[in-house]
């Protein structure tokens, strides 16, 4: 007997509102099929009514995870499109606000993960933890969220030496904190099991789908924007494309533990060789008529702003190709034969927020068309009930 | 591998202060470079419009009251404002500043509204505006 059950478009598991209609047969999702057009913003058109400088503060809220992943590939691109460069110092502080999103984005998954696997206070103690990088980039910026730090032609603050110390101190806290759930994983046989083989995506159709990100990089493809087309300052430092062999969610969430560390590593580099000098140029007010791919790799995965001027002060076009975009087909492939009450630990492995609501899922039969409609919290419930009846995966290993 | 490793640091907690501060009566210190409301300085002012022509959200509204006084009058939509900054960046002459307020939330949005009205400034911009 087969069932179809939609979710969405307006549902809590869904980063954006997309309909999703699964085939179940029993507990076995069979099919999916992903209906994308819901949240249609009018933002890329509204873009060509801005001009250049204001066009940061829109592609901005785009995002409030990655707004300043939004910004920078913006503003990288129409400085290619403007011909100028950013003094290096601005660079500098330019992708250090980009690890320090790296983390904060990254502790916040950790904290969704563990939530979804149902080991709520481990999301207690890395939201609490997150503060530290917020506070930080409140410090660096003036906001917590939108940080509005880029401008073209560079950043808008500067650091000082107060604000260097302040950001080495919470990081050697951060470090020591993040050793710590590197640490719990290996010991923790529970949560390691709950994560383990659950949305399997081998490493041709990770390939195949155009993964990105994270996503990818759990199934042992080494795709890091940063290291394959380094843009700024990335050439000039060292760090690891961190990857796993597990090709399942444990896999995700042990390369974003690994990225922690990476990112730590590339912030003291960056505030150690901090260059000095100014932090921006001026930006002329117009762009010649040309047209630009700028590539960022956000905490999500690979961000494409495609931008084309005309000659006057505002842009011709601009498409945005956000990440989330670039793993729906994978996160098809990662669904079809897994257990419903592992959607929502899927869906939140390629990072969409799930925790912010508690909305309805509605069950169909697809024999009589009756509608069930359960709960997102009566589907935890599920999903924990299933954890707990399996057999422990004892053999799973933390690979770290 | 054990069970339970989490338990001691839950334990430990049991003995720690509250990660959070007592909101309404206890606050937090808002960061020197803290984005709050825009507002104008009009004694500096000179009309030069920067701040309302990089307005991402249209806030700024500039109308001449009276041409032959050099009479103006400044409208900051703070209901629609974004609070980016940006006109403080854009004008010349530090005549628009951000205050460090965070609790503006109001019952009707026109509440929101901050109007001056002012003769223009005779100040020499300082350097030209970044932007322009
Ligand atoms: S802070 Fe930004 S949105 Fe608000 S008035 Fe200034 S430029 Fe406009
Ligand atoms: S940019 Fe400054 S000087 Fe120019 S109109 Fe605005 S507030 Fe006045």
């Amino acid at each position: 007997m087969k069932f179809q059950i939609p979710i969405g478009p307006q549902h809590p598991a869904l980063k954006e509102p997309i309909s999703l209609r699964m085939t179940v047969e029993g507990e076995i999702i069979r099919d999916a099929d992903l209906r994308l057009g819901y949240n249609h913003r009018g933002l890329e058109k509204l873009a060509e009514q801005k001009t250049w400088i204001q066009n940061i503060y829109l592609t901005e809220r785009i995002c409030g995870i990655c707004s300043h992943s939004h910004t920078t590939c913006y503003v990288q691109g129409v400085e290619k499109l403007m011909e100028i460069e950013p003094p290096k110092r601005g660079q500098y502080i330019r992708y250090l606000v980009s690890e320090l999103e790296r983390i904060h984005s990254h502790l916040l998954w950790l904290g969704v993960a563990g939530h979804e696997a149902g080991f709520d206070s481990f999301f207690m103690y890395t939201w609490r933890d997150r503060e530290i990088v917020m506070d930080i980039l409140e410090i660096i910026s003036g906001n917590r969220v939108h940080y509005g730090i880029n401008t073209i032609g560079g950043v808008r603050r500067d650091l000082d030496e107060q604000q260097v110390k302040h950001i080495l101190d919470s990081l050697a806290i951060l470090r020591q904190r993040s050793e710590y759930y590197q640490h719990l994983g290996t010991n923790e046989p529970s949560f390691v099991a709950r994560l383990a083989g659950v949305g399997y995506l081998s490493r041709e159709d990770a390939i195949a789908l155009c993964a990105v990100g994270p996503t990818v990089r759990a199934s042992g493809v080494p795709m890091d924007v940063r290291k394959d087309d380094p843009y700024g300052i990335y050439d000039e430092v060292p760090f690891e494309v961190c990857t796993a062999e597990t090709c399942d969610v444990l896999g995700r969430t042990v390369v974003r533990i690994k990225e922690l560390f990476q990112c730590y590593n590339i912030i003291e580099y960056l505030l150690k060789n901090l260059p000095t000098g100014p932090v921006a140029v001026r930006a002329p007010r117009r762009a010649k008529p040309n047209e630009v791919v700028s590539r960022y790799e956000a905490p999500r995965g690979e961000n494409i702003h495609y931008i084309k001027s005309n000659g006057t002060d505002k842009p011709e076009r601009l498409k945005v190709r956000a990440p989330t975009l670039g793993n729906y087909a994978a996160t098809i492939k990662m669904l079809k034969n897994g257990f419903i009450a592992d959607v929502p630990l899927i869906f939140a492995a390629i990072d969409p927020c799930i925790c912010c609501a508690e909305r309805a899922v509605a069950l169909v039969d697809a024999r009589s068309g009756q509608e069930k409609i359960i709960s997102m919290n009566a589907l935890k419930q599920l999903s924990r009930q299933v954890a707990a009846g399996n057999a422990r995966k004892r053999e799973a290993e933390w690979p770290l | 591998m054990k069970i339970g490793v989490f338990i001691p640091e839950l334990l430990r907690h049991l003995f720690k202060k509250p990660a959070t501060v007592d909101y309404p009566f206890q606050k937090l210190e808002v960061p020197r470079d803290f984005r709050g409301s825009p507002y104008l300085r009009p004694e500096l002012c000179i009309v030069c419009r920067a701040c309302e022509r990089d307005c991402p959200a249209e806030a700024i509204e500039i109308t001449a009251t009276n041409e032959a006084e050099k009479r103006f009058r400044m409208v900051i939509h703070n209901d629609r404002c974004i609070h980016c900054a940006q006109c403080v960046d854009s004008c010349p002459t530090d005549a628009m500043q951000m205050d460090t307020k965070f609790e503006i939330s109001d019952y009707d949005r026109h509440n929101l509204k901050m109007e001056w009205e002012y003769v223009r400034a005779v100040v020499k911009p300082k350097s030209e505006p970044k932007t322009s």
